[in-house]
């Protein structure tokens, strides 16, 4: 089972100076930059996935910070998907690069951003090994598998505009003498109709197929559409689950027959997840999870400036209150302070972070006293000590802050190494 | 009580105010003098005066301090209320002496403070700041002086554009920004270049085409495009200007009458979303084709030819958007159209001939 990762621009800066929180002299965004699979040896994954919404702009595509600029839209298409990520040569000429078309950015649209023929195109000039035809996603997966004419007209629709295009997209594709592997998507209402969509894709051609619409399942739901899914189509054809959220509890999907899978949700939640931000390999064969040690800048993070800004706090007061934190979590790195001077000084300054919310002091007062029962437990711990990844070698402490792109991008390439390493173990367990 | 004594020159300015001059450690300053921030007290009264702290500015000044030449002549300006005593000495000399009380510093920081938070940032325990003080009767006529002290006009973007290539020591920010508009400089005023006298600047206002336009094609290459590979040479400039200026001549020569002395409200290749996107154009013909000299530049721009709509006729940028010749504005969504349209009609032209070539 191979596991994608689906780029969104996530390099780091290798000469990141943490002390004075400064990129090196002179560095480049992107040139000077590394991507996880350079940083780190073994990759961190099998395959990227690259979704066309991210790099085109379009009617209908949503604005997502992380977009290509034009030139670099522009330097993709001329050098090739492979070149731009630095994805290339021997270590990675098997590699899996996938592409797709980004259906969550159109999702409000009535059709899909794209044509088949331009993502045909784009596709092509990419130099992708995979490439999905451009769905449009169904939400609502009804486990009761109500008929076609029980749902909505919208939904109905979407479905159909799915396989039409699927039908286009594939003659293109053979007509340019198959440049890349197509993929079909399946999208539906319900496990059934999912299945049905499979089976037709499977007629029209299909030998791999994606299977969409799964983010906001649950386990047991995505069960039962691989199942029906599985039921109707021959055991060859392969299957990707598109955006798989639970990529956690991949351990439960071993038996379904799945060829590849793309999650985001190691890296993102190094730095999106409330409290789950470090992944560590427990003794049990499951993952752990540890909260990373929020120290933002005070000048420079939105909730922080609000306050000042509103006469709040004194912003060379939080200045000072950030150095504090700073200075102890590392002398406590080096054994030179206790956890409890340690978890102080953090929770004076994360304090700051949760006063001024309008929550009131007796919610207030709750929350902080959760928080730092948790960053205890990652003092207590360290598990950033025991961690032996590309990232924690260099930068050590400085991966459990959540402070700044460099250190929580750092994070998230440690957790995608360790979700790597957990995902072989788990296929070999069950081989 | 803490107390600062300071020998500060005096000068004569408006009856009935003392303004001096004196030189202290930012530490100390800081120490008398605070940073009142603008915001509001809780029954909505505004207090304070000072705008908010930009990290960015801030560490911009921190690097360049952290410089061992690094000079900071110009002083950071106190005003003070209470708490000051000034005797005079003698050929306008006065000693200053500041009484700074356990829970307030009399003085109020009017000017400098994203310098004297920089400064209090880094180790650099010998350096000193000019102090200009002056004394306020009260607090009102302190953010009056406020407001007259900070109310100079910033200086226009493309006068420090046209500056830039002959300014060193500057923030790392503004590197690439006066590589491109260095070479803009050698586009615009080196005889035999294609743009001799075209671009408009400061020094030139009679060029018709905008040096902003020129500065984010040269830009753009140099971070992603043709430029880039000529970045490792040590003429890199020359091989840049001479590039962009061979491109042009062929721009030129293809496009002859909506080129030559046209307006950009009368030519879209003229308009700085035209120049952007031709960019594009000329990465792709140096990246794909190897084009370097304008003889080579030329085939590739003649089959572009008959897809464009520079000067009349209509832009089929997409299935569903057709727009006429100048419905085309210098906004970064209509240049990634534009660019996208003609990369692609670039590309598909130069197929067809081939496919014929190669049988
Ligand atoms: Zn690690």
């Amino acid at each position: 089972m191979k596991f994608l990762y689906s780029d969104t621009q996530d390099y780091v800066d290798p000469g990141y100076d943490f002390l004075n929180d400064r990129c090196r002299p002179g560095r480049e965004r992107y040139w000077s930059d590394v991507y996880a699979h350079e940083f780190m040896d073994p990759a961190p994954y099998d395959g990227l996935l690259v979704s066309m919404s991210a790099v085109r702009q379009a009617a209908g595509v949503a604005t997502s910070k992380v977009r290509y600029s034009t030139r670099e839209e522009q330097r993709l298409l001329r050098d090739g998907a492979r070149q731009f990520l630095r994805y290339g040569g021997p270590r990675f000429k098997d590699t899996m690069l996938l592409g797709d078309c980004g259906a969550f950015a159109y999702v409000e649209h009535p059709v899909p951003a794209y044509a088949p023929e331009e993502v045909v195109e784009f596709y092509t000039e990419a130099g992708f090994t995979h490439g999905i035809s451009p769905d449009h996603i169904i939400f609502a997966c009804d486990l009761t598998n109500p008929s076609e004419q029980a749902v909505d007209a919208a939904t109905r629709q979407r479905f159909a505009i799915t396989l039409a295009n699927a039908e286009v997209f594939l003659g293109l594709v053979k007509r340019e003498g198959m440049p890349f592997e197509p993929l079909g998507p399946v999208q539906g209402w319900s496990p059934k109709s999912m299945a049905e969509a499979a089976h037709r894709l499977e007629r029209m051609g299909y030998r791999y197929l994606a299977i969409g619409g799964l983010v906001p399942l649950k386990v047991d739901a995505i069960k039962a559409v691989l199942t029906a899914i599985r039921e109707r189509i021959r055991p060859e054809t392969e299957i990707h689950l598109l955006g798989f959220a639970k990529a956690d509890s991949i351990h439960e999907f071993t038996g379904f027959g799945i060829t590849s899978f793309d999650s985001t949700s190691p890296l993102i939640r190094a730095f999106k997840d409330e409290k789950a931000n470090y992944y560590r390999e427990g003794s049990d064969g499951r993952l752990e999870y540890y909260t990373a040690i929020r120290i933002p800048q005070a000048t420079e993070n939105a909730r922080l400036m609000q306050g000042i800004k509103r006469g709040q706090f004194s912003a060379e007061d939080l200045l000072l209150r950030e150095r504090r934190a700073l200075i102890e979590v590392r002398a406590y790195d080096r054994g030179a302070s206790s956890a409890e001077a340690t978890l102080d000084a953090v929770m004076d300054y994360h304090q700051f972070l949760l006063r001024g919310d309008g929550t009131g002091a007796a919610q207030q007062d709750k929350a902080l006293r959760k928080t730092a029962a948790l960053v205890q437990r990652t003092l207590k711990h360290q598990p950033w000590k025991e961690c032996d990844c590309a990232v924690c070698r260099d930068i050590g402490v400085e991966v459990i802050i959540f402070r700044s792109s460099n250190r929580n991008k750092r994070r998230g390439m440690h957790n995608l190494s360790v979700y790597h390493r957990h995902l072989s173990k788990t296929i070999q367990g069950t081989a | 009580m803490t107390t600062y004594r300071f020998t500060a020159v005096r000068a004569q300015q408006a009856p009935g105010h003392d303004v001096f001059v004196f030189a202290a450690h930012p530490a100390d300053v800081l120490s008398f003098a605070a940073i009142e921030r603008v915001a509001r007290t809780d029954d909505g009264q505004l207090k304070g005066f000072q705008r908010h702290q930009v990290a960015s500015h801030i560490r911009d000044i921190r690097d360049y301090l952290t410089r061992e030449d690094a000079l900071l002549p110009n002083a950071v300006i106190i005003a003070f209320i209470e708490g000051v005593t000034v005797k005079d000495l003698s050929d306008g000399l006065v000693q200053v002496q500041i009484d700074v009380t356990q829970d307030s510093r009399p003085g109020f920081v009017v000017d400098g403070q994203q310098r004297l938070t920089a400064l209090s940032g880094i180790n650099k325990p010998e350096f000193q700041v000019f102090v200009s003080a002056v004394i306020c009767k009260d607090y009102n006529e302190l953010r009056q002086q406020f407001v007259l002290i900070n109310n100079t006009r910033p200086l226009p973007k493309t006068l420090i554009y046209e500056l830039l290539p002959n300014v060193e020591g500057l923030p790392e920010r503004f590197t690439q920004r006066k590589f491109s508009a260095r070479i803009v400089d050698m586009l615009n005023f080196t005889r035999g270049s294609s743009l001799h006298g075209e671009v408009r600047q400061h020094t030139n206002p009679t060029g018709m085409i905008s040096d902003t336009a020129m500065q984010r094609l040269i830009m753009n290459s140099a971070s992603d495009g043709a430029i880039r590979s000529l970045m490792r040479f040590d003429d890199r400039e020359e091989r840049a200007f001479q590039l962009v200026s061979e491109f042009f001549h062929a721009v030129a020569r293809v496009y002859g009458s909506a080129w030559y002395g046209m307006a950009p409200r009368f030519s879209r290749l003229r308009h700085g979303a035209g120049i952007v996107a031709m960019g594009f154009v000329m990465d792709h013909l140096h990246s794909l084709e190897g084009a370097k000299e304008r003889g080579q530049f030329e085939p590739g721009l003649r089959l572009l030819a008959p897809h464009t709509a520079w000067t009349s006729g209509q832009w089929p940028l997409e299935a569903w958007d057709t727009r006429p010749w100048n419905g085309i504005q210098n906004t970064p969504s209509d240049i990634d159209l534009l660019t996208r349209y003609l990369v692609s009609s670039l590309k598909k032209a130069l197929r067809k001939p081939r496919r014929i070539a190669n049988g």
